[in-house]
């Protein structure tokens, strides 16, 4: 059987092994190493409010301590950045302050000089935090949002002043007796732990599975041509929307394999923590099943059809940026809040159950929306295949000396 | 079945490169050699014949059936490569099962013909080889092994012999003329003792045109009265080979005899009329037909 025989090539390529190497490494030192005790649910925990008082107080102060220092600190695609404002730009964030805080010149200096001076590590340089300076009375939020939008702009982005994250950032209160009561419920009662538990381990190995997989359906697409036994491929009787489908489906059953082993592996982790709970004993097959599967399929569709037009190395740079914006776009908000188009879905905690059913709609919008993209590209990956086949296409090269750039040259 | 090869006016480019000229060729049941220098085109036109490249115009039939359907064609053809490769991890009775399945053999008779196939070109006992363990004649054989395993109707081999040692070309050939018994075999050569010893019919190509076509004796015939040889001192070489086409030289003491190719008597003391070999007959044919015939001891 065609399909055996591709899944047995792949098990036994150097590709696979890495790949299975480093899921296992990603697994056991993140979700299996969080998850070696019981959860503390709620008791530190901490909620976000949508407190419009406390979301502007936060954020002026802050943005005060950030202007006086002028060092904001930025995370534009997740990474870090300090950012120094210069010219109109730092005039601009101070008339913003001064429009925020009611202030005319001389008052406003006067706000600045209010700033408790701390050390940051080991600086010997003074560093002023900023904690009552009020608000102008009655200072519109809808103003207020739109000058922390602009002022995120100023800042090229990925700030803590960015309108969607406000309340993430400076409106966060610790939970009541009530929502801890709520939390533990949700945890133990209607997600009976494992439920929980699956979100967390789906959210990490997601972020793997956007990324590993382009590195074996690489390998497996250029092996052929690699081992120079493309036209032996070629001229079998073999159509190739099967060929193609047939070894996609080898592809996601075998890099599954290890998905599989670490949903086992989290199982027996859970039962040994919470043993004498009542658990989902399924949960942990079932929810990264529909979770995990799109972000599978994805990654090594794309894979293979670059690596069919152009090369791995294409692939694999392709995927990676896709990945990292994949990743990054959502960084900051590691709970709920899953987009109808995100690959990567992000819920890095086993509680906030809400906040996950919140975006349920979007969940299973984005892994049916992926999963139908995937397929329309194997389906795209076979008609180029079949062109290849038949010699009416050969590939774009971007590098070497076959390149489409020295040809145009 | 018609069992032949039908290509009429084929024409076919690289991009705006021709690379073959006008083929008209018919090839019929047995074997059937195709004869040329390297880059002569004769692996373009393989290719074109199954179905692994488009031509640009004219007509290609394999028993009856236009190349453009490849799908028929692809399960009516076996390919031999060039460069015949496989992945060198995996076993030799494994590697010829995978490549039954993607033939879409079932799984019982794919073991069967697998283990006759096996048989027939003796690497029945190392069948657990790995690929990689094979010798390149192994290889070869095992080459017609997959080619042969959904039983073609036309088996197309391109140089199949180049690199190996006397004996297992002799193997070689002697397994092709078995399988050429109830099928079309084409194989495309540039040694020309590959031909002589297994094809009845033959052509010549050059610069991607046929130059001639028909049995391995009309090119003999041919070539009668131009070839000669000739007692040459040792000194006189240098300057025979640049005005004859050499085809043979046998060193003795003082003197060299040279088998040479030329249209008219040559001025040489010695020199004698000769019966034509095939060898001679190819280099009078490609002379004839106006080929750069440079190149060699340049």
């Amino acid at each position: 059987m065609l399909f055996r025989h591709e899944c047995k090539k792949i098990l036994r390529s150097a590709a696979f092994i890495v790949y299975c190497i480093l899921s296992l490494l990603f697994f056991f030192t993140n979700y299996f190493s969080d998850c070696t005790g019981k959860e503390d649910v709620g008791r530190d925990g901490l909620v976000a409010v949508e407190d419009h008082d406390l979301i502007m107080e936060g954020a002026l102060n802050s943005l005060m301590e950030d202007y006086n220092s002028n060092k904001y600190i930025c995370y534009p695609y997740g990474y870090y950045k300090a950012v120094r404002l210069k010219g109109s730009k730092r005039d601009k964030i101070r008339e913003y302050l001064k429009e925020i805080t009611g202030t005319d010149e001389k008052g406003f200096e006067e706000l600045l000089d209010k700033g408790e001076a701390y050390y940051e590590g080991y600086s010997a340089e003074a560093q002023y935090g900023y904690h009552d300076i009020p608000v102008k009375e009655n200072f519109s939020y809808d103003r207020f949002r739109e000058i922390m939008g602009d002022v995120d702009d100023m800042l090229g982005g990925g700030s803590v002043y960015r309108p969607d994250n406000l309340m993430y950032s400076f409106s966060l209160v610790p939970m009541s007796e009530e929502q801890i009561q709520a939390e533990q419920d949700g945890f133990y009662k209607e997600d009976r732990i494992t439920r929980g538990l699956a979100r967390l381990f789906c959210d990490y190995t997601g972020i793997i599975l956007a990324i590993l997989p382009v590195f074996v359906a690489a390998w497996l697409t250029a092996a052929d041509k690699k081992r120079r036994m493309e036209e032996l491929v070629y001229t079998r009787k073999t159509s190739s929307v099967k060929l193609v489908f047939t070894r996609y489906a080898a592809l996601l059953c075998t890099m599954f394999v290890p998905v599989f082993a670490e949903m086992v592996v989290a199982l027996l982790e859970a039962l040994s923590v919470y043993k004498g709970e009542s658990m989902d004993m399924l949960a942990f097959f079932k929810l990264p099943t529909v979770w995990l599967l799109p972000n599978l399929m994805f990654t090594t569709a794309l894979g293979v059809l670059l690596t069919e037009i152009f090369s791995s190395a294409f692939a694999i740079l392709t995927q990676t940026v896709v990945w990292f914006y994949s990743v990054m776009i959502g960084f900051g908000q590691l709970a709920g809040r899953i987009g109808r188009f995100t690959l990567v879905c992000r819920h890095n905690t086993p509680m906030e159950r809400n906040v996950f059913l919140e975006s349920r709609n979007n969940f299973i919008f984005s892994r049916i929306f992926w999963t139908v993209v995937s397929l329309l590209i194997m389906l795209l990956a076979a008609v180029v295949y079949n062109a290849e086949r038949g010699g009416r296409f050969n590939g774009i090269r971007l590098f070497g000396k076959d390149s489409i750039f020295r040809r145009k040259a | 079945m018609d069992k032949k090869i039908v290509i009429k006016g084929m024409n076919k480019f690289y991009g705006r490169k021709q690379v073959l000229f006008d083929i008209d060729l018919t090839i019929g049941q047995g074997m059937f050699g195709l004869l040329g220098r390297n880059g002569a085109g004769k692996t373009t036109l393989m290719k074109t014949i199954a179905a692994l490249q488009p031509k640009k115009s004219g007509e290609i039939t394999v028993c009856g059936v236009p190349v453009k359907e490849a799908a028929k064609i692809r399960s009516m053809t076996g390919y031999l490569p060039q460069d015949f490769s496989m992945y060198p991890n995996m076993r030799t009775d494994e590697a010829l099962d995978y490549l039954g399945a993607l033939s879409g053999i079932p799984a019982a008779e794919r073991k069967k013909r697998v283990g006759s196939l096996l048989k027939k070109v003796n690497l029945y006992n190392d069948r657990s080889k790995k690929i990689k363990q094979l010798s390149g004649g192994m290889k070869r054989r095992l080459g017609i092994a997959q080619a042969l395993l959904h039983d073609p109707e036309v088996l197309i081999v391109d140089e199949p012999t180049a690199g190996l040692d006397p004996e297992e070309r002799i193997r070689f050939r002697n397994l092709l003329c078995e399988t050429a018994e109830e099928r079309i075999v084409i194989l495309s050569t540039h040694i020309v003792g590959d031909v002589e010893s297994t094809c009845e019919n033959i052509a010549i190509m050059d610069e991607g045109r046929i130059l001639w076509h028909g049995t391995v004796s009309e090119l003999i015939e041919n070539a009668r009265g131009h070839i000669y040889t000739a007692n040459i001192e040792k000194r006189y070489m240098a300057q025979i080979k640049k005005e004859y086409i050499v085809t043979g030289m046998v060193s003795q003491a003082e003197y060299t005899t040279v088998t040479i190719v030329s249209d008219s008597e040559p001025d040489l003391p010695n020199a004698v009329l000769t019966e034509p070999d095939i060898e001679g007959a190819y280099m009078y044919c490609l002379r004839s037909n106006g080929c750069d015939m440079k190149g060699g001891d340049e």
